[in-house]
């Protein structure tokens, strides 16, 4: 059995860098395809838009309303009452992870299994722990790094620069996981063992580990934002 | 006892590099896999929580703590996963037979990779902990499930974080050339 290649290809080629060839691979073609997915989705909702009414009657409207609501709710419980704006972002970062994640189901390489992607997500996180934890509190917020004693400055240093790997890790670990296993399957069985019965490890890794990661992930930096600020 | 090192280690220069990596990587793909220990202990006890909160309120709460104790195991069953992939990359996608380097860092460098995913062990025991009481909580008041359930998830995504480190370390090994 020759080896197997898991890994992220580069589809078209731009340049060379110290041997490491650089281009467009199958993470930016599939994050293109997640976010093409979610702009039609939008502008469906943007055009329907007009027809919506102060009470609810088609089922569409529903539906948006009680995604909208849920999103809303989600912050507001995690982060506080006074937060709930923060919905503006985090529920398309919610809607973006979830989409990368389950775009496994339909044969793509999920965005999430390439550190990039996830690591970039952290990154976010990471400047908005500090930028809100500074607006909120002015420059005495980076005194939190004294406490409790000013001896541990160093070792407070090192866990807040491990948050973005961390969280980010988390996200690619759990994802890349699931696409080994399942192309592993796909490579291995034979034709009759490809049909029907894969749908279980979907449902597993895929659907139910993609929505639980995702859910994990903001849930995490919601916390961590939140608590930076008071 | 270091003259037995020494001819180990001499006749482990002297053996083809390829087989070297090739039984050093057989020996990684199944120490990884002791990382299963943990999730176990884990979910055994997460299980065992579970059927207590049933066998105390099998009305009410019985349903909503066997709900939780699936959903907490599943959670509990991350780092068996994260040593199952490396231990499969280890068999069949492989990327230090064809990487360039000496014999004897490769083979050891499966090892090391095997070796670091048994830190998935405390996890796997920490989050089936957390899975349990909460199984517990929730069926004494099983309408504080939403509440429990997602303090829970977070509780348990923290506790996944040093096996994450290990993955980190094991992933390095595996396919970045640290030792050139």
């Amino acid at each position: 059995m020759e080896n197997l290649d898991f890994g992220v290809q580069t589809v078209i080629k731009l340049f060379e860098v110290n041997g490491q060839a650089l281009g467009i691979t199958t993470t930016h073609i599939n994050t293109w395809i997640v976010m093409a997915a979610l702009i039609v989705i939008a502008l469906i909702v943007r055009i329907k838009l007009k027809n919506f009414k102060e009470v609810p009657e088609s089922k569409f409207q529903n539906i948006v309303e009680l995604l909208i609501e849920t999103l809303s709710n989600f912050t507001a419980s995690t982060m506080g009452e006074k937060n709930r704006n923060f919905a503006y972002f985090y529920g398309p970062m919610f809607l973006f992870i979830l989409l990368s994640n389950l775009s496994g189901l339909v044969g793509l390489r999920p965005p999430t299994a390439d550190i990039a992607t996830t690591l970039a997500l952290g990154l976010t996180t990471f400047f908005m722990i500090h930028g809100y934890g500074v607006k909120a509190k002015g420059p005495g917020y980076f005194k939190g790094f004294l406490e409790p004693m000013p001896l541990l400055l160093p070792l407070n240093i090192v866990g807040e620069l491990a948050t973005p790997i961390s969280l980010s890790f988390r996200l690619f670990g759990n994802i890349l996981g699931g696409t080994i296993i399942m192309g592993l399957y796909y490579a291995m069985m034979p034709l009759v063992l490809r049909i029907g019965l894969p749908a279980i490890f979907h449902l597993y890794f895929d659907v139910f580990a993609g929505a639980l990661q995702t859910l994990i992930f903001v849930m995490l930096s919601m916390t961590f934002v939140s608590s930076a600020m008071d | 006892m270091s003259g037995f090192f020494d001819l180990l280690f001499g006749w482990m220069g002297s053996v083809d590099p390829r087989a070297l990596v090739l039984a050093f990587s057989a020996i990684g793909a199944g120490l990884a896999m002791i990382a299963g220990i943990g999730p176990g202990i884990g979910q055994g006890y997460a299980a065992g929580k579970a059927a207590e909160a049933m066998g105390k309120n099998p009305e009410e709460g019985g349903r909503p703590a066997t709900i939780v104790m699936l959903l907490g195991a599943a959670v509990a069953e991350t780092s068996g996963i994260f040593s199952l992939v490396i231990a499969i990359i280890l068999l069949f996608a492989n990327p230090l037979i064809t990487k360039e380097g000496v014999g004897l860092v490769l083979a050891c460098s499966a090892i090391g990779a095997g070796l670091a995913m048994i830190a998935g062990i405390g996890p796997g025991i920490g989050q089936g902990y957390a899975a349990g009481k909460a199984a517990e909580a929730v069926g004494k008041r099983p309408k504080l499930q939403n509440m429990v359930v997602r303090t829970m998830l977070l509780g348990q995504a923290v506790a996944q974080t040093t096996g994450i480190y290990a993955l980190i370390i094991a992933l390095l090994l595996l396919f970045v050339n640290i030792f050139k």
